[in-house]
């Protein structure tokens, strides 16, 4: 080996990029020439300078930001238009060919839909449903749900009242929690329900099914996102009848550091003691017990994280 | 490529190095099939180093933060596609590359003003960045610093893509055939890239050392 192949080769000699013979092949020219010592001394001082670059810190806040604003924007495209263009219309992405005649046939459709329509236009909001005083008997109207009152008109000429408003029919689903399409309507209620009383009767209903992927993930996202504190430990006590892994065991930490509520943050502990006394006690948790041990702003959940600690033997 | 070629430098978290390749494949199946939970365990084990990547390169929290949450969504949208052809970490860091290169071309268009010009007797621009570091020694911190300031310049100046495997390789420490599979080249002109990187630095640099 020459100089110029030497020194060719001395930044892979550093980086430890050279096969075991080439090595000792610059090895031995090194050895043997100062002008290429020289050199690789110039470069191991640059490789010091370049070391004081400072060190980037991975903060546990940013992390934990970061993996929230990642869920809230799967969230947002799992209901979003893409979600049906990915799983709803999987033949248009594939067949451009029947997705064109889907399109022409939809566009006919609509066109035929509107001249159908328009005699009747005018007509329409006079032909909408009206209801009158004796019609309350009726047994599929008090199945109605008001959703809201848009117009009350009183006649004075006869004394009654005209009322406009919009009504969902009730619908009553029976069946078992096996059924994908019971578990789907669950898993919404759990998620997107604004009723928090019905997601907890709803948490309640789906922990025995914890099992299932969906299921499993809904009480996740209700122990990590429901904005109710009672929710939140509704569901962390099913998350804690799961069979262990380590999903849920990153939810219970993040539940421990980031929780708002110290009751939850209290059952997280205990359901974190748990889990280590089963599996064995992990530097992740360790470190998270003794974070919230000094800093957790509620004595009795850094009492507790304190006695957890000692329980496990930290 | 072998199993842990594309390990960060002693920065492989235990979950991820407990992880086995039948468990990864199990968990890539099921994400494959819409299941989130699973997806979520399939990208804790890596998305640590691409936050820490991330961080390296663009420096702002809020960006890197940006550059996860791009990087994964289309890790995200695309996963149904992934065929066991490739390491699925290799396919990942060749998003996450692309993500990062992207990033850096938009900054490079607007580098001019990114960086204030200092006026006569107005503090310099890194001066007026703060820094909580506790230290006994001021002196030694304000050089230190300025070597940091100088160091991050000349990396700024580097194209994208010699800059990206620059930091592969120097301060992430993968090895060059890694890096040829993410970035969908070969070994041979990653060395290239990486030998005009070096070159570019040393003469940026070249007083420091």
């Amino acid at each position: 080996m020459d100089c110029h192949e030497l020194q060719e080769n001395l930044p892979l000699l550093l980086y430890g990029e050279l096969s075991p013979w080439e090595q000792a092949a610059c090895e031995e020219h090194l050895a043997g020439c100062a002008g290429c010592r020289a050199a690789r001394e110039k470069l191991d001082q640059f490789h010091q300078v370049l070391a004081q670059r400072p060190k980037v810190e991975l903060s546990s806040a940013l992390l934990t930001e970061s993996r929230l604003a990642l869920d809230e924007a799967i969230e947002s495209q799992q209901h979003g238009w893409r979600a049906l263009w990915h799983n709803g219309l999987p033949i248009l992405r594939f067949q451009p060919a029947s997705g064109f005649a889907l399109g022409l046939t939809l566009i006919l459709c609509g066109f035929g839909l509107g001249w159908g329509l328009r005699p009747h236009a005018a007509r329409l909001t006079s032909e909408a449903p009206e209801v009158n005083s004796a019609s309350v008997a009726n047994p599929d109207l008090e199945n109605m749900r008001i959703s809201g009152i848009s117009r009350v008109v009183p006649d004075p000429q006869t004394g009654g009242v005209k009322i406009t408003m919009d009504a969902e029919r009730r619908v009553t689903l029976e069946g078992s929690l096996d059924d994908p399409k019971i578990q789907q309507v669950l898993v919404y209620a759990v998620k997107s329900y604004d009723n928090p009383g019905i997601r907890r009767d709803t948490l309640d209903a789906l922990r025995s099914h914890a099992d299932n992927p969906n299921i499993r993930q809904a009480l996740i996202y209700a122990m990590r996102r429901d904005p109710n504190a009672g929710v939140r430990l509704e569901a962390l006590e099913a998350v804690c009848s799961m069979k262990s892994s380590s999903d849920v065991h990153t939810a219970l930490l993040e539940a421990l550091e980031h929780d708002a509520n110290p009751g939850v943050r209290v059952a997280a502990v205990d359901a974190l003691i748990d889990h280590t006394e089963k599996e064995g006690c992990d530097v992740p948790t360790a470190r998270a017990l003794e974070h919230v041990a000094v800093t957790d702003g509620n004595a009795y959940v850094r009492l507790k994280c304190s006695n957890a600690m000692m329980k496990l033997g930290k | 490529m072998d199993g842990t070629c594309l390990e960060f430098a002693g920065k492989a978290t235990p979950r991820s190095a407990a992880m086995n390749e039948v468990e990864e494949l199990s968990l890539i199946r099921r994400a494959q099939e819409g299941d989130r939970s699973a997806f979520d365990a399939l990208i804790r084990l890596y998305d640590q180093n691409v936050l820490r990547l991330a961080l390296q390169v663009v420096g702002s929290p809020e960006e890197a933060r940006d550059l996860y949450q791009e990087a994964f969504l289309k890790v995200y949208r695309s996963i149904r596609h992934f065929r066991s052809e490739a390491k699925f970490s290799t396919w990942l860091y060749r998003v996450v590359m692309n993500v990062c290169l992207d990033h850096l071309r938009r900054q490079h268009t607007r580098k001019e003003v990114q960086v204030p010009m200092v006026e006569e007797g107005e503090p310099e621009f890194f001066q007026t960045v703060p820094d909580d570091r506790p230290t006994l020694d001021p002196e030694r911190t304000t050089h230190s610093k300025e070597i940091g300031q100088r160091i991050q310049v000349a990396l700024d100046r580097l194209n994208p893509r010699e800059r990206m495997v620059f930091e592969l390789k120097h301060y992430q420490g993968l090895k060059l055939r890694a890096i040829g599979e993410i970035c969908n080249t070969s070994e041979q002109t990653v060395k290239n890239c990486l030998f005009r990187a070096t070159q570019k630095l040393r003469v940026e640099l070249g007083d420091l050392a």
